[in-house]
């Protein structure tokens, strides 16, 4: 490797950067991104907000223990119809109808109905939830026990913890820039072997990895601003820093080596559109999941860059270190060295 | 009509150059390279003297290109062994592209970079470049220089291209085609700067299918078909035994114009010539030497 070489390409290709205006793009995505950040609800409010009809003043809410109430809210309304309302307008997911003889059939030995109201946004397994936690109200009130006591442990990290969505949100930006900035280190790469410059350089005595070299740190330093600049817009500077900048550093070489690698495939512009943009979406998928946990993960583990996002969400959001994110970082690094070989192996094929 | 090829010896030519040492800047050496089953270059040898300009001629699909890569080190020869400057440069690529220069057929400049940022840029990646804006004043574009290359006429661009080859001061230049689609002052401009570069004693590689171009600026011309160089001589030497040797003579009495044609190695035509002259009205005389393409269809058959 000449330094010289690599000195001036890399001079180069921030000029060159600087003039492309995909490139402006990605840098003002860290700005977008920041934008929508601040759009989303910065706390989780994981209360259940529950309607309640009761037209004869039952005594059933009035003598709850605090362990059975938690985490829900009741709202009292004053018939059936408003009841129905609430619930319709989102106002509670659920609404509870107690008939005006529950107090009577209490204290005649007997058993009471219950109507639950539920809004259609609710999956079954809510809905299944809601019902028993109304039975085991009206079940304490009815015969005067609480149930067996349960205790709760949450093996790994507790993914129920209350982060709000908003920080939730911040590993798909990250990755969102990084994916962008693979697109950008593509496109360079193309535009490289389509105006023929690639060949003008190898007859000098820039070698091809020296050119790679250059563009693996123009690119690495510039998807680390981006980061960077995004998680300082969105304060998301927190938890083990050492390894948030590992990951963020990883995470960049893997945009870079994989950029490379898919802008090595192709000499044509038009062409490189479908072999970056069908890797781009599939490796956008772990980030996307973020937002919809209900959707199994085991799928999404082949894609390189769930290692990426896992790592970024439990180190930012679950108070992980390397200890906890070592085995994805290894996976990661362990893509950046193939994908950079490939890089490499895919212009010395194309210009030997 | 293909005539048999008086310069092949085993398809390996002497120089016959007359420069002053006689020092070989440029050898290939039974050069082969094949893509696939196809072979695009076949065994060819021949070299090129200290200050000489070699005329690289051939039609589209001759092995012109692919001889240029060998022997520049972007592709590796099959077979055989390409020398510049007395280094082999399949195996010290880098240490021939040190003081080599190449300009290109296809326009590869960087297009949203100046002229000045173009030229800067490739000077960086050498040891040894000249000053760039000398560089640049050489090849007339001074008012250019802070311009976009994308913004420049065709001609330009080329000025830009050759200036770029020109970057580490070469002692050997390859120009591919350097003239090619140009308006007749763009291409002067160049020949021009072809020619200031063998008074300063480089080597230049010239590939072409321009024959008027190479006639007039090589020193020598060699002709490749089909991966195979079928000729390699002087123009001069080249027209004189592969062309005609006529004489074409008009006379003209009042309005009308008579014209004949003598062959010189004749012997009547000596006395044919003094009847003329002693008659009186002889408007013009011409000699009709063989052009070079002349030359290349009566040897391959087939025009450029």
């Amino acid at each position: 490797m000449r330094r010289a070489c690599v000195a001036a390409i890399a001079r180069k290709d921030v000029r060159m950067a600087m003039r492309n205006n995909l490139v402006l793009l990605a840098l003002v995505s860290g700005v977008l991104f920041s934008l929508v950040y601040y759009a989303l609800p910065s706390a989780t409010d994981e209360t259940y907000h529950l309607s309640v009809y009761d037209e004869g003043a039952s005594a059933l809410f009035s003598s709850l223990p605090p362990q059975l109430s938690r985490g829900a809210a009741f709202s009292f309304v004053s018939s059936e119809e408003a009841l129905h309302e609430a619930v319709y307008a989102g106002d509670a997911i659920a609404g509870i109808v107690i008939p005006a003889t529950f107090d009577e059939v209490v204290a005649a030995g007997g058993v009471p109905s219950l109507s639950l109201v539920v809004a259609d946004e609710l999956s079954t397994g809510q809905a299944e939830a809601l019902s028993f936690l109304v039975a085991t109200l009206a079940g304490y009130d009815v015969y005067g026990t609480l149930p067996v006591p349960l205790a709760t442990e949450v093996i790994g990290a507790d993914e129920a913890g209350f982060v709000p969505m908003r920080e939730q949100s911040v590993p798909f930006y990250l990755l969102m820039a990084l994916m962008m900035e693979m697109w950008t280190i593509a496109t360079l790469v193309v535009e490289e072997s389509a105006a023929g410059t690639m060949r003008a350089l190898l007859v000098t005595p820039a070698r091809p990895s020296d050119v790679l070299t250059a563009k693996t740190l123009v690119g690495g330093v510039y998807a680390v601003g981006v980061v960077f600049v995004i998680l300082l817009l969105t304060r998301s500077v927190r938890g083990d820093l050492v390894a948030l900048f590992l990951g963020i550093v990883l995470g960049a070489l893997l945009a870079v080596s994989l950029g490379l690698l898919l802008g090595s495939l192709t000499e044509n512009i038009t062409g490189s559109y479908m072999y970056v943009s069908i890797p781009l979406i599939v490796l956008l998928l772990p980030g996307l999941l973020l937002f919809i946990p209900d959707i199994s993960h085991d799928a999404v583990r082949a894609i390189p860059t769930y290692y990426l996002v896992d790592a970024f969400g439990q180190v930012l959001n679950r108070g992980a270190g390397i200890a906890d994110v070592w085995r994805s970082y290894l996976a990661i690094a362990c893509l950046d060295v193939v994908f950079f070989v490939g890089g490499i192996a895919a212009i010395r094929r194309r210009y030997r | 009509m293909t005539v048999d090829n008086p310069y092949k010896v085993r398809n390996t030519y002497v120089t016959g150059y007359s420069g002053s040492a006689h020092v070989m800047m440029i050898e290939a050496t039974g050069l082969t390279y094949r893509y696939g089953d196809f072979v695009a270059v076949d065994d060819i040898s021949f070299s090129v003297a200290e200050g000489e300009i070699l005329g690289f001629l051939g039609p589209n699909g001759a092995g012109k290109s692919t001889t240029v890569k060998m022997l520049t080190g972007q592709l590796v020869p099959a077979r055989g062994v390409a020398t510049v400057l007395g280094t082999d440069v399949s195996r010290h690529p880098k240490a021939v592209h040190e003081r080599i220069g190449v300009c290109f057929e296809e326009k590869n400049l960087y297009p949203r970079m100046t002229v000045r940022e173009n030229l800067q840029f490739f000077a960086d990646l050498f040891d040894r470049s000249v000053d760039v804006d000398e560089l640049i004043r050489k090849v007339d574009l001074e008012k250019w220089a802070s311009e976009r290359a994308e913004a420049l006429s065709k001609g330009m661009q080329q000025r830009v291209m050759v200036a770029r080859a020109l970057v580490n001061d070469p002692d050997v230049l390859f120009l591919d085609e350097p003239t090619s689609g140009l308006d007749p002052v763009s291409a002067e401009q160049i020949r021009e700067i072809i020619r200031a570069e063998k008074t300063r004693g480089k080597t230049v590689f010239l590939t072409t299918h321009n024959m008027a171009e190479a006639d007039a600026l090589s020193d020598r011309v060699a002709f490749i078909n089909e991966g195979r160089i079928v000729a390699l001589d002087t123009p001069e030497n080249l027209k004189l035994r592969l062309g005609r040797r006529l004489l074409r003579v008009r006379t003209r009495a009042g309005d009308d114009f008579a014209e004949e044609v003598l062959p010189l190695d004749d012997d009547a035509t000596p006395d044919r010539m003094g009847a003329l002259l002693r008659a009186g009205g002889i408007a013009t005389v011409h000699t009709l030497e063989a052009t070079l393409e002349e030359v290349f269809i009566q040897l391959t058959g087939r025009k450029l």
